[in-house]
Protein backbone atom coordinates (compact mmCIF):
# COMPACT_ATOMS: atom_id res chain seq x y z
CA UNK A 1 0.00 0.00 0.00
CA UNK A 2 1.39 3.40 -0.94
CA UNK A 3 2.10 6.10 1.63
CA UNK A 4 -0.73 8.27 0.26
CA UNK A 5 -3.26 5.43 0.28
CA UNK A 6 -2.29 4.44 3.79
CA UNK A 7 -2.60 8.05 5.00
CA UNK A 8 -6.10 8.30 3.55
CA UNK A 9 -7.02 5.11 5.33
CA UNK A 10 -5.56 6.25 8.63
CA UNK A 11 -7.07 9.72 8.47
CA UNK A 12 -10.47 8.06 8.06
CA UNK A 13 -9.84 5.73 10.98
CA UNK A 14 -8.64 8.57 13.23
CA UNK A 15 -11.36 11.03 12.25
CA UNK A 16 -14.32 8.66 12.21
CA UNK A 17 -15.06 8.47 15.97
CA UNK A 18 -14.67 12.19 16.74
CA UNK A 19 -16.24 13.65 13.65
CA UNK A 20 -18.84 10.85 13.46
CA UNK A 21 -20.04 11.43 17.02
CA UNK A 22 -20.15 15.19 16.55
CA UNK A 23 -22.17 14.77 13.34
CA UNK A 24 -24.54 12.37 15.01
CA UNK A 25 -25.07 14.38 18.18
CA UNK A 26 -24.69 17.99 17.00
CA UNK A 27 -25.08 18.45 13.23
CA UNK A 28 -28.00 16.08 12.68
CA UNK A 29 -29.91 17.27 15.79
CA UNK A 30 -29.57 20.90 14.59
CA UNK A 31 -31.16 19.90 11.28
CA UNK A 32 -33.86 18.01 13.17
CA UNK A 33 -34.53 21.05 15.37
CA UNK A 34 -34.94 23.18 12.25
CA UNK A 35 -37.27 20.54 10.76
CA UNK A 36 -39.34 20.21 13.95
CA UNK A 37 -39.66 24.01 14.15
CA UNK A 38 -41.82 23.86 11.01
CA UNK A 39 -44.28 21.47 12.64
CA UNK A 40 -46.81 21.23 15.39
CA UNK A 41 -45.43 18.63 17.80
CA UNK A 42 -45.85 17.53 21.41
CA UNK A 43 -42.77 15.24 21.42
CA UNK A 44 -44.78 12.11 22.20
CA UNK A 45 -45.69 11.08 18.66
CA UNK A 46 -43.25 9.77 16.02
CA UNK A 47 -41.37 12.41 14.03
CA UNK A 48 -43.00 11.13 10.87
CA UNK A 49 -46.50 12.04 12.06
CA UNK A 50 -45.99 15.73 12.84
CA UNK A 51 -48.45 18.06 11.10
CA UNK A 52 -46.68 20.66 8.94
CA UNK A 53 -47.37 24.28 9.95
CA UNK A 54 -44.75 26.16 7.91
CA UNK A 55 -43.49 29.26 9.67
CA UNK A 56 -46.48 29.49 12.02
CA UNK A 57 -44.35 28.64 15.07
CA UNK A 58 -41.96 31.47 14.23
CA UNK A 59 -44.67 34.09 13.84
CA UNK A 60 -46.37 32.89 17.02
CA UNK A 61 -43.13 32.89 19.01
CA UNK A 62 -41.91 36.27 17.76
CA UNK A 63 -45.24 37.85 18.73
CA UNK A 64 -45.21 36.25 22.17
CA UNK A 65 -44.53 38.71 24.98
CA UNK A 66 -42.91 36.12 27.22
CA UNK A 67 -40.44 35.23 24.48
CA UNK A 68 -39.68 38.87 23.72
CA UNK A 69 -38.98 39.40 27.39
CA UNK A 70 -36.71 36.31 27.45
CA UNK A 71 -34.82 37.64 24.45
CA UNK A 72 -34.30 41.04 26.10
CA UNK A 73 -33.37 39.45 29.45
CA UNK A 74 -30.80 37.19 27.81
CA UNK A 75 -29.24 40.14 26.00
CA UNK A 76 -29.11 42.25 29.15
CA UNK A 77 -27.57 39.36 31.08
CA UNK A 78 -24.92 38.77 28.40
CA UNK A 79 -24.13 42.45 27.78
CA UNK A 80 -23.80 43.41 31.45
CA UNK A 81 -21.75 40.29 32.20
CA UNK A 82 -19.33 40.96 29.33
CA UNK A 83 -19.09 44.65 30.23
CA UNK A 84 -17.91 43.57 33.70
CA UNK A 85 -15.80 40.58 32.66
CA UNK A 86 -13.59 42.36 30.13
CA UNK A 87 -12.21 45.22 32.26
CA UNK A 88 -12.02 43.09 35.41
CA UNK A 89 -10.19 40.24 33.69
CA UNK A 90 -7.67 42.70 32.20
CA UNK A 91 -7.20 44.29 35.60
CA UNK A 92 -6.72 41.01 37.45
CA UNK A 93 -4.65 39.59 34.60
CA UNK A 94 -2.25 42.51 34.86
CA UNK A 95 -2.22 42.31 38.63
CA UNK A 96 -1.30 38.64 38.51
CA UNK A 97 1.31 39.24 35.82
CA UNK A 98 3.05 42.43 36.74
CA UNK A 99 4.04 43.27 40.31
CA UNK A 100 6.89 41.06 41.51
CA UNK A 101 5.14 40.14 44.75
CA UNK A 102 4.69 36.79 46.37
CA UNK A 103 1.25 35.21 46.60
CA UNK A 104 0.32 35.74 42.98
CA UNK A 105 0.19 32.03 42.24
CA UNK A 106 -1.99 31.60 45.29
CA UNK A 107 -4.42 34.28 44.12
CA UNK A 108 -4.50 32.79 40.62
CA UNK A 109 -5.32 29.40 42.08
CA UNK A 110 -8.07 30.85 44.27
CA UNK A 111 -9.57 32.86 41.41
CA UNK A 112 -9.56 29.94 39.01
CA UNK A 113 -10.79 27.40 41.57
CA UNK A 114 -14.29 28.91 41.61
CA UNK A 115 -14.60 27.87 37.96
CA UNK A 116 -14.40 24.24 39.11
CA UNK A 117 -17.48 24.55 41.33
CA UNK A 118 -20.64 23.17 39.68
CA UNK A 119 -22.93 26.02 38.62
CA UNK A 120 -25.76 24.41 40.54
CA UNK A 121 -23.65 24.52 43.71
CA UNK A 122 -22.70 28.14 42.97
CA UNK A 123 -26.39 28.98 42.63
CA UNK A 124 -27.20 27.21 45.90
CA UNK A 125 -24.41 28.94 47.83
CA UNK A 126 -25.31 32.39 46.49
CA UNK A 127 -29.00 31.74 47.07
CA UNK A 128 -28.18 31.47 50.77
CA UNK A 129 -25.74 34.39 50.67
CA UNK A 130 -28.55 36.56 49.28
CA UNK A 131 -31.24 35.30 51.62
CA UNK A 132 -32.96 38.15 53.47
CA UNK A 133 -32.08 38.46 57.17
CA UNK A 134 -30.33 35.07 57.41
CA UNK A 135 -27.77 35.76 54.71
CA UNK A 136 -24.35 37.37 55.31
CA UNK A 137 -24.83 39.93 52.52
CA UNK A 138 -27.72 41.47 54.44
CA UNK A 139 -25.53 41.49 57.54
CA UNK A 140 -22.74 43.31 55.69
CA UNK A 141 -25.23 45.86 54.35
CA UNK A 142 -26.52 46.39 57.90
CA UNK A 143 -22.96 47.04 59.08
CA UNK A 144 -22.78 50.05 56.76
CA UNK A 145 -26.31 51.12 57.64
CA UNK A 146 -28.10 49.88 54.50
CA UNK A 147 -31.51 48.19 54.70
CA UNK A 148 -32.15 44.54 53.84
CA UNK A 149 -32.39 43.92 50.08
CA UNK A 150 -34.79 41.43 48.47
CA UNK A 151 -32.28 40.34 45.75
CA UNK A 152 -33.74 37.21 44.14
CA UNK A 153 -37.24 38.14 45.27
CA UNK A 154 -37.21 41.45 43.45
CA UNK A 155 -37.95 42.06 39.77
CA UNK A 156 -35.31 44.78 39.64
CA UNK A 157 -32.51 42.94 41.49
CA UNK A 158 -32.89 39.27 40.58
CA UNK A 159 -31.07 39.53 37.26
CA UNK A 160 -28.22 41.49 38.85
CA UNK A 161 -27.97 38.84 41.56
CA UNK A 162 -27.51 36.14 38.91
CA UNK A 163 -24.97 38.26 37.02
CA UNK A 164 -22.93 38.63 40.22
CA UNK A 165 -22.86 34.90 40.98
CA UNK A 166 -21.83 34.18 37.40
CA UNK A 167 -19.07 36.76 37.69
CA UNK A 168 -17.82 35.14 40.90
CA UNK A 169 -17.76 31.75 39.22
CA UNK A 170 -16.18 32.65 35.86
CA UNK A 171 -13.96 35.70 36.33
CA UNK A 172 -10.94 33.58 37.28
CA UNK A 173 -11.26 31.61 34.06
CA UNK A 174 -11.28 34.75 31.91
CA UNK A 175 -8.43 36.19 33.98
CA UNK A 176 -6.34 33.12 33.22
CA UNK A 177 -7.07 33.58 29.51
CA UNK A 178 -5.84 37.18 29.75
CA UNK A 179 -2.83 36.02 31.75
CA UNK A 180 -2.00 33.47 29.06
CA UNK A 181 -2.22 36.28 26.49
CA UNK A 182 0.04 38.52 28.56
CA UNK A 183 2.76 35.88 28.86
CA UNK A 184 3.01 35.91 25.07
CA UNK A 185 3.75 39.62 24.91
CA UNK A 186 7.49 40.17 24.78
CA UNK A 187 8.95 41.75 27.89
CA UNK A 188 10.65 44.24 25.54
CA UNK A 189 7.34 46.04 25.00
CA UNK A 190 6.94 46.63 28.70
CA UNK A 191 10.55 47.80 29.07
CA UNK A 192 10.52 49.96 25.93
CA UNK A 193 7.38 51.81 26.90
CA UNK A 194 8.76 52.30 30.41
CA UNK A 195 11.85 53.92 28.88
CA UNK A 196 9.59 56.13 26.82
CA UNK A 197 8.15 57.32 30.10
CA UNK A 198 4.72 55.73 29.83
CA UNK A 199 2.94 55.41 33.18
CA UNK A 200 1.02 52.30 34.13
CA UNK A 201 -2.27 53.60 32.77
CA UNK A 202 -0.78 54.90 29.52
CA UNK A 203 1.18 51.70 29.06
CA UNK A 204 -1.92 49.59 29.62
CA UNK A 205 -4.09 51.71 27.35
CA UNK A 206 -1.71 52.24 24.43
CA UNK A 207 0.69 49.30 24.55
CA UNK A 208 -0.78 46.31 26.32
CA UNK A 209 -4.45 46.40 25.32
CA UNK A 210 -3.66 46.66 21.58
CA UNK A 211 -1.26 43.72 21.93
CA UNK A 212 -3.93 41.76 23.81
CA UNK A 213 -6.43 42.32 21.03
CA UNK A 214 -6.69 38.69 19.92
CA UNK A 215 -6.97 37.47 23.49
CA UNK A 216 -9.74 39.95 24.22
CA UNK A 217 -11.66 39.01 21.08
CA UNK A 218 -11.39 35.39 22.24
CA UNK A 219 -12.52 36.27 25.78
CA UNK A 220 -15.54 38.22 24.51
CA UNK A 221 -16.62 35.42 22.17
CA UNK A 222 -16.34 32.74 24.84
CA UNK A 223 -18.17 34.97 27.31
CA UNK A 224 -20.92 35.65 24.76
CA UNK A 225 -21.40 31.94 24.08
CA UNK A 226 -21.48 31.11 27.77
CA UNK A 227 -23.78 33.90 28.87
CA UNK A 228 -26.27 33.69 25.98
CA UNK A 229 -27.06 30.11 27.01
CA UNK A 230 -27.37 30.65 30.78
CA UNK A 231 -29.71 28.08 32.31
CA UNK A 232 -28.59 26.50 35.60
CA UNK A 233 -28.89 29.41 38.07
CA UNK A 234 -32.24 30.45 36.61
CA UNK A 235 -33.62 26.92 36.90
CA UNK A 236 -32.28 26.42 40.42
CA UNK A 237 -32.99 29.82 41.96
CA UNK A 238 -35.79 31.70 40.22
CA UNK A 239 -37.55 29.52 37.63
CA UNK A 240 -37.57 32.63 35.45
CA UNK A 241 -39.25 34.79 38.10
CA UNK A 242 -40.19 36.95 39.78
CA UNK A 243 -42.73 37.86 37.07
CA UNK A 244 -40.46 36.81 34.19
CA UNK A 245 -37.64 39.09 35.39
CA UNK A 246 -35.03 36.35 34.94
CA UNK A 247 -36.73 34.35 32.22
CA UNK A 248 -33.91 33.70 29.75
CA UNK A 249 -33.99 31.93 26.37
CA UNK A 250 -32.63 28.54 27.45
CA UNK A 251 -35.07 28.36 30.34
CA UNK A 252 -37.99 29.53 28.20
CA UNK A 253 -37.17 26.91 25.54
CA UNK A 254 -36.82 24.15 28.14
CA UNK A 255 -40.14 25.02 29.74
CA UNK A 256 -41.95 25.33 26.41
CA UNK A 257 -40.71 21.92 25.26
CA UNK A 258 -40.65 19.81 28.40
CA UNK A 259 -43.26 21.38 30.65
CA UNK A 260 -45.79 22.75 28.15
CA UNK A 261 -45.22 20.03 25.52
CA UNK A 262 -44.90 22.49 22.65
CA UNK A 263 -41.77 21.13 20.99
CA UNK A 264 -42.48 22.81 17.64
CA UNK A 265 -42.58 26.29 19.19
CA UNK A 266 -39.58 25.46 21.41
CA UNK A 267 -37.60 24.40 18.34
CA UNK A 268 -38.45 27.66 16.57
CA UNK A 269 -37.14 29.51 19.65
CA UNK A 270 -33.98 27.37 19.64
CA UNK A 271 -33.32 28.16 15.99
CA UNK A 272 -33.81 31.87 16.72
CA UNK A 273 -31.26 31.57 19.57
CA UNK A 274 -28.81 29.85 17.23
CA UNK A 275 -29.25 32.56 14.59
CA UNK A 276 -28.84 35.33 17.17
CA UNK A 277 -25.64 33.69 18.39
CA UNK A 278 -24.24 33.13 14.88
CA UNK A 279 -25.04 36.68 13.76
CA UNK A 280 -23.62 38.22 16.94
CA UNK A 281 -20.37 36.30 16.70
CA UNK A 282 -19.75 36.71 12.96
CA UNK A 283 -20.56 40.44 13.12
CA UNK A 284 -18.25 40.84 16.07
CA UNK A 285 -15.46 38.93 14.32
CA UNK A 286 -15.89 41.01 11.18
CA UNK A 287 -15.80 44.26 13.15
CA UNK A 288 -12.67 43.31 15.04
CA UNK A 289 -10.77 41.69 12.20
CA UNK A 290 -7.21 42.93 11.99
CA UNK A 291 -5.56 44.34 8.80
CA UNK B 1 -1.19 51.67 41.33
CA UNK B 2 1.61 53.77 39.88
CA UNK B 3 4.65 52.27 38.28
CA UNK B 4 8.24 53.37 38.44
CA UNK B 5 8.95 55.72 35.63
CA UNK B 6 11.39 58.30 34.31
CA UNK B 7 14.34 57.22 36.40
CA UNK B 8 15.41 54.29 34.26
CA UNK B 9 18.47 54.97 32.11
CA UNK B 10 19.01 53.28 28.76
CA UNK B 11 20.71 50.03 29.64
CA UNK B 12 20.83 46.39 28.56
CA UNK B 13 17.58 44.60 29.30
CA UNK B 14 18.64 42.32 32.18
CA UNK B 15 20.13 45.22 34.13
CA UNK B 16 17.06 47.26 33.35
CA UNK B 17 14.74 44.62 34.74
CA UNK B 18 16.78 44.40 37.90
CA UNK B 19 16.64 48.15 38.32
CA UNK B 20 12.92 48.18 37.72
CA UNK B 21 12.50 45.63 40.45
CA UNK B 22 14.61 47.71 42.78
CA UNK B 23 12.58 50.76 41.82
CA UNK B 24 9.41 48.88 42.48
CA UNK B 25 10.46 48.24 46.04
CA UNK B 26 10.87 51.96 46.63
CA UNK B 27 7.64 53.02 44.94
CA UNK B 28 4.94 54.45 47.16
CA UNK B 29 1.31 55.40 46.95
CA UNK B 30 1.02 58.51 49.09
CA UNK B 31 2.83 57.54 52.29
CA UNK B 32 2.19 53.81 52.05
CA UNK B 33 4.70 51.68 50.14
CA UNK B 34 3.19 50.40 46.88
CA UNK B 35 4.06 46.86 47.81
CA UNK B 36 1.97 47.04 50.98
CA UNK B 37 -1.00 48.30 48.96
CA UNK B 38 -0.58 45.41 46.55
CA UNK B 39 -0.44 42.83 49.32
CA UNK B 40 -3.50 44.30 50.96
CA UNK B 41 -5.35 44.25 47.66
CA UNK B 42 -4.33 40.64 47.08
CA UNK B 43 -5.54 39.67 50.52
CA UNK B 44 -8.88 41.45 50.18
CA UNK B 45 -9.57 39.87 46.80
CA UNK B 46 -8.61 36.40 47.99
CA UNK B 47 -10.86 36.76 51.05
CA UNK B 48 -13.77 38.03 48.98
CA UNK B 49 -13.43 35.17 46.53
CA UNK B 50 -13.08 32.57 49.28
CA UNK B 51 -15.91 33.89 51.44
CA UNK B 52 -18.77 32.07 49.64
CA UNK B 53 -16.80 28.82 49.92
CA UNK B 54 -16.23 29.49 53.62
CA UNK B 55 -19.94 30.22 54.10
CA UNK B 56 -20.83 26.94 52.42
CA UNK B 57 -18.53 24.93 54.71
CA UNK B 58 -19.46 26.89 57.85
CA UNK B 59 -23.22 26.52 57.17
CA UNK B 60 -22.84 22.80 56.58
CA UNK B 61 -21.42 22.50 60.12
CA UNK B 62 -24.12 24.52 61.88
CA UNK B 63 -27.03 23.01 63.79
CA UNK B 64 -30.67 23.76 62.79
CA UNK B 65 -31.07 25.88 65.95
CA UNK B 66 -28.13 28.03 65.04
CA UNK B 67 -29.33 28.40 61.43
CA UNK B 68 -32.72 29.70 62.50
CA UNK B 69 -31.45 32.22 65.05
CA UNK B 70 -30.86 35.86 64.19
CA UNK B 71 -28.49 37.48 63.45
CA UNK B 72 -26.64 34.66 61.61
CA UNK B 73 -23.37 33.62 63.21
CA UNK B 74 -20.10 34.01 61.32
CA UNK B 75 -18.59 30.94 62.95
CA UNK B 76 -20.44 27.69 63.76
CA UNK B 77 -20.92 27.75 67.53
CA UNK B 78 -21.14 23.97 67.94
CA UNK B 79 -19.70 22.47 64.75
CA UNK B 80 -21.48 19.24 63.85
CA UNK B 81 -21.18 16.86 60.94
CA UNK B 82 -24.75 15.58 61.33
CA UNK B 83 -25.75 17.31 58.11
CA UNK B 84 -23.36 15.09 56.16
CA UNK B 85 -24.93 11.88 57.41
CA UNK B 86 -28.39 13.37 56.83
CA UNK B 87 -27.64 14.22 53.21
CA UNK B 88 -26.43 10.68 52.59
CA UNK B 89 -29.59 9.18 54.09
CA UNK B 90 -32.43 11.42 52.83
CA UNK B 91 -31.56 10.84 49.19
CA UNK B 92 -29.18 8.34 47.50
CA UNK B 93 -26.40 10.92 47.53
CA UNK B 94 -23.54 8.41 47.62
CA UNK B 95 -25.10 6.63 44.65
CA UNK B 96 -25.37 9.99 42.85
CA UNK B 97 -21.70 10.66 43.56
CA UNK B 98 -20.81 7.28 42.10
CA UNK B 99 -23.05 7.85 39.04
CA UNK B 100 -21.42 11.20 38.35
CA UNK B 101 -17.99 9.68 38.71
CA UNK B 102 -18.68 6.86 36.25
CA UNK B 103 -20.28 9.23 33.74
CA UNK B 104 -17.64 11.97 33.97
CA UNK B 105 -14.69 9.56 33.94
CA UNK B 106 -16.07 7.53 31.05
CA UNK B 107 -16.80 10.61 28.97
CA UNK B 108 -13.39 12.08 29.77
CA UNK B 109 -11.52 8.99 28.60
CA UNK B 110 -13.54 8.90 25.38
CA UNK B 111 -13.03 12.63 24.79
CA UNK B 112 -9.25 12.31 25.20
CA UNK B 113 -9.05 9.38 22.77
CA UNK B 114 -11.32 10.88 20.10
CA UNK B 115 -9.67 14.31 20.43
CA UNK B 116 -6.08 13.06 20.16
CA UNK B 117 -6.93 11.04 17.05
CA UNK B 118 -8.92 13.75 15.27
CA UNK B 119 -6.49 16.47 16.38
CA UNK B 120 -3.61 14.49 14.89
CA UNK B 121 -5.32 14.30 11.51
CA UNK B 122 -6.24 18.00 11.47
CA UNK B 123 -2.69 18.95 12.47
CA UNK B 124 -0.52 16.62 10.41
CA UNK B 125 -2.37 15.11 7.45
CA UNK B 126 -3.05 16.94 4.22
CA UNK B 127 -6.20 16.25 2.28
CA UNK B 128 -8.75 18.23 0.34
CA UNK B 129 -11.44 19.78 2.51
CA UNK B 130 -9.40 19.46 5.70
CA UNK B 131 -9.80 23.10 6.75
CA UNK B 132 -13.51 23.21 5.89
CA UNK B 133 -14.13 20.10 7.94
CA UNK B 134 -12.05 21.46 10.81
CA UNK B 135 -13.95 24.74 10.94
CA UNK B 136 -17.27 22.89 10.72
CA UNK B 137 -16.23 20.87 13.77
CA UNK B 138 -14.97 24.00 15.54
CA UNK B 139 -18.30 25.76 14.91
CA UNK B 140 -20.09 23.13 17.03
CA UNK B 141 -18.31 24.61 20.05
CA UNK B 142 -20.69 27.55 19.67
CA UNK B 143 -23.89 25.50 19.64
CA UNK B 144 -25.76 25.78 22.95
CA UNK B 145 -26.97 22.52 24.52
CA UNK B 146 -30.55 23.77 24.47
CA UNK B 147 -30.57 23.96 20.65
CA UNK B 148 -30.21 20.20 20.20
CA UNK B 149 -32.06 19.14 23.34
CA UNK B 150 -35.49 18.30 21.89
CA UNK B 151 -34.34 16.04 19.03
CA UNK B 152 -31.64 14.42 21.20
CA UNK B 153 -34.21 13.56 23.83
CA UNK B 154 -36.49 12.14 21.17
CA UNK B 155 -33.72 10.05 19.61
CA UNK B 156 -32.75 8.67 23.04
CA UNK B 157 -36.39 7.90 23.71
CA UNK B 158 -36.71 5.97 20.42
CA UNK B 159 -33.56 4.04 21.29
CA UNK B 160 -34.91 3.24 24.76
CA UNK B 161 -32.00 5.09 26.39
CA UNK B 162 -33.96 7.55 28.54
CA UNK B 163 -32.97 7.17 32.19
CA UNK B 164 -29.79 5.15 31.46
CA UNK B 165 -26.04 5.77 31.74
CA UNK B 166 -25.51 5.40 27.96
CA UNK B 167 -28.27 7.93 27.40
CA UNK B 168 -26.39 10.52 29.45
CA UNK B 169 -22.96 9.63 28.11
CA UNK B 170 -23.41 9.03 24.38
CA UNK B 171 -23.75 12.64 23.19
CA UNK B 172 -20.64 13.63 25.18
CA UNK B 173 -18.05 11.17 23.88
CA UNK B 174 -16.41 13.69 21.54
CA UNK B 175 -16.26 17.45 21.50
CA UNK B 176 -14.89 20.29 19.43
CA UNK B 177 -12.91 21.89 22.26
CA UNK B 178 -10.85 18.73 22.75
CA UNK B 179 -10.17 18.31 19.03
CA UNK B 180 -9.19 21.98 18.77
CA UNK B 181 -6.87 21.80 21.79
CA UNK B 182 -5.10 18.70 20.50
CA UNK B 183 -4.72 20.08 16.98
CA UNK B 184 -3.09 23.25 18.35
CA UNK B 185 -0.59 21.24 20.37
CA UNK B 186 0.18 18.61 17.76
CA UNK B 187 0.89 21.35 15.20
CA UNK B 188 3.81 22.36 17.41
CA UNK B 189 5.42 18.91 17.18
CA UNK B 190 8.12 18.89 14.46
CA UNK B 191 7.27 16.91 11.31
CA UNK B 192 10.83 15.50 11.30
CA UNK B 193 10.10 13.57 14.49
CA UNK B 194 7.02 11.97 12.97
CA UNK B 195 8.73 11.27 9.63
CA UNK B 196 11.71 9.67 11.36
CA UNK B 197 9.37 7.24 13.11
CA UNK B 198 7.67 6.48 9.80
CA UNK B 199 11.02 5.80 8.13
CA UNK B 200 11.78 3.38 10.97
CA UNK B 201 8.69 1.50 9.86
CA UNK B 202 6.26 2.55 12.59
CA UNK B 203 2.60 2.36 11.61
CA UNK B 204 0.50 5.52 11.84
CA UNK B 205 -1.18 4.04 14.91
CA UNK B 206 2.19 3.65 16.61
CA UNK B 207 3.34 7.08 15.47
CA UNK B 208 0.31 8.61 17.12
CA UNK B 209 0.25 6.68 20.39
CA UNK B 210 3.97 5.95 20.72
CA UNK B 211 5.57 9.20 19.53
CA UNK B 212 3.01 12.01 19.47
CA UNK B 213 0.78 11.25 22.46
CA UNK B 214 3.60 11.14 25.06
CA UNK B 215 4.59 14.67 24.02
CA UNK B 216 1.11 15.95 24.76
CA UNK B 217 1.17 15.67 28.55
CA UNK B 218 0.27 19.31 29.36
CA UNK B 219 -2.40 19.33 26.68
CA UNK B 220 -3.93 16.05 27.84
CA UNK B 221 -3.79 17.18 31.46
CA UNK B 222 -5.62 20.37 30.50
CA UNK B 223 -8.20 18.42 28.53
CA UNK B 224 -8.73 15.87 31.31
CA UNK B 225 -9.33 18.70 33.78
CA UNK B 226 -11.75 20.60 31.54
CA UNK B 227 -13.60 17.54 30.25
CA UNK B 228 -14.05 15.94 33.66
CA UNK B 229 -15.14 19.18 35.32
CA UNK B 230 -17.50 19.98 32.45
CA UNK B 231 -19.16 16.57 32.62
CA UNK B 232 -19.28 16.49 36.41
CA UNK B 233 -20.91 19.93 36.51
CA UNK B 234 -23.24 19.39 33.59
CA UNK B 235 -26.91 19.93 34.48
CA UNK B 236 -29.23 20.52 31.53
CA UNK B 237 -28.71 17.20 29.70
CA UNK B 238 -28.87 14.96 32.81
CA UNK B 239 -31.96 16.91 33.94
CA UNK B 240 -33.62 16.11 30.63
CA UNK B 241 -32.61 12.49 30.22
CA UNK B 242 -32.59 11.07 33.78
CA UNK B 243 -35.77 10.38 35.72
CA UNK B 244 -35.25 7.98 38.60
CA UNK B 245 -33.43 9.04 41.73
CA UNK B 246 -30.97 6.16 41.75
CA UNK B 247 -29.70 7.25 38.31
CA UNK B 248 -29.28 10.92 39.22
CA UNK B 249 -25.92 12.62 38.88
CA UNK B 250 -24.73 14.49 41.94
CA UNK B 251 -25.57 17.88 40.46
CA UNK B 252 -29.10 16.73 39.76
CA UNK B 253 -29.45 15.25 43.25
CA UNK B 254 -28.16 18.51 44.71
CA UNK B 255 -30.76 20.55 42.85
CA UNK B 256 -33.51 18.22 44.13
CA UNK B 257 -32.14 18.58 47.65
CA UNK B 258 -32.79 22.31 47.46
CA UNK B 259 -36.32 21.86 46.19
CA UNK B 260 -37.17 19.39 48.99
CA UNK B 261 -35.83 21.55 51.76
CA UNK B 262 -35.88 25.25 50.97
CA UNK B 263 -36.46 25.94 54.67
CA UNK B 264 -33.51 27.78 56.24
CA UNK B 265 -33.14 25.21 59.06
CA UNK B 266 -32.04 22.60 56.51
CA UNK B 267 -29.43 24.87 54.99
CA UNK B 268 -26.75 22.71 56.62
CA UNK B 269 -27.96 19.63 54.70
CA UNK B 270 -28.07 21.41 51.34
CA UNK B 271 -24.66 23.00 51.94
CA UNK B 272 -23.21 19.63 53.00
CA UNK B 273 -24.43 18.33 49.64
CA UNK B 274 -22.70 21.23 47.90
CA UNK B 275 -19.44 20.58 49.81
CA UNK B 276 -19.44 16.92 48.77
CA UNK B 277 -20.10 17.88 45.14
CA UNK B 278 -16.97 20.01 44.82
CA UNK B 279 -14.49 17.48 46.22
CA UNK B 280 -13.45 15.58 43.04
CA UNK B 281 -13.04 18.72 40.91
CA UNK B 282 -11.00 20.41 43.60
CA UNK B 283 -8.65 17.44 43.93
CA UNK B 284 -8.25 17.12 40.17
CA UNK B 285 -7.65 20.85 39.85
CA UNK B 286 -4.95 20.92 42.51
CA UNK B 287 -3.19 17.98 40.86
CA UNK B 288 -3.38 19.26 37.30
CA UNK B 289 -3.28 23.02 37.69
CA UNK B 290 0.44 23.33 37.03
CA UNK B 291 -0.24 22.21 33.47
CA UNK B 292 -3.22 24.26 32.55
CA UNK B 293 -1.77 27.76 32.20
CA UNK B 294 0.75 26.37 29.73
CA UNK B 295 -2.06 24.37 28.21
CA UNK B 296 -4.24 27.41 27.68
CA UNK B 297 -1.39 29.65 26.61
CA UNK B 298 -0.48 27.28 23.83
CA UNK B 299 -4.00 26.69 22.60
CA UNK B 300 -6.72 29.20 21.92
CA UNK B 301 -4.53 32.20 21.75
CA UNK B 302 -2.15 31.32 18.95
CA UNK B 303 -4.90 30.83 16.35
Amino acid sequence: MSRARSQTLWSTVFLAPGVGLISLFVFIPILLTAWISLHEWSMYTPLTQMPWVGLANYSQVVGDQGFQQALVNTFVYAAVSIALIVPLSIFFGLFLYRPPIRGRTFLRTVLFATYMVPTVAVAIIWGYLYSPLYGPIDQLLALVGLPSQPWLGSTSQAMLAIIILNLWQTLGYYTVLVLAGLTQISQDYFDASAIDGAGTIGQTRYVIIPLLRRTLVFVIIIAAINTLQVFDPVYVLTQGGPVNATNVLSFDIYQTAFEFGRAGAASAMAIILLIVLAVTITTFLRLTRED
Amino acid sequence: MTSPQGTVPTAPVPVLSAERRADHRRATLGRIPLRTVQYMFLLVVALAVLFPVYWMIASSLKTPDELTSLPPSWLPAHPSIDAYSTVLSVIPYAQAFFNSFVIAAGDTIAIVVTSVMAGFVFAKYNFRGREVLFYAVLATMFVPTIVTLVPLFHVMQSLGLVDTYPGVMLPQLANAFGIFLMRQFIRGIPDELIDAARVDGASEWRVLWGIVAPLLTPAIATLVLFAFVFQWNSFLWPLTILQSQDKFTIVLAMSRLLSYTSSIQFQNVVMAGAVISIVPNTILFLFLQRFFVTGLAQSGLKG
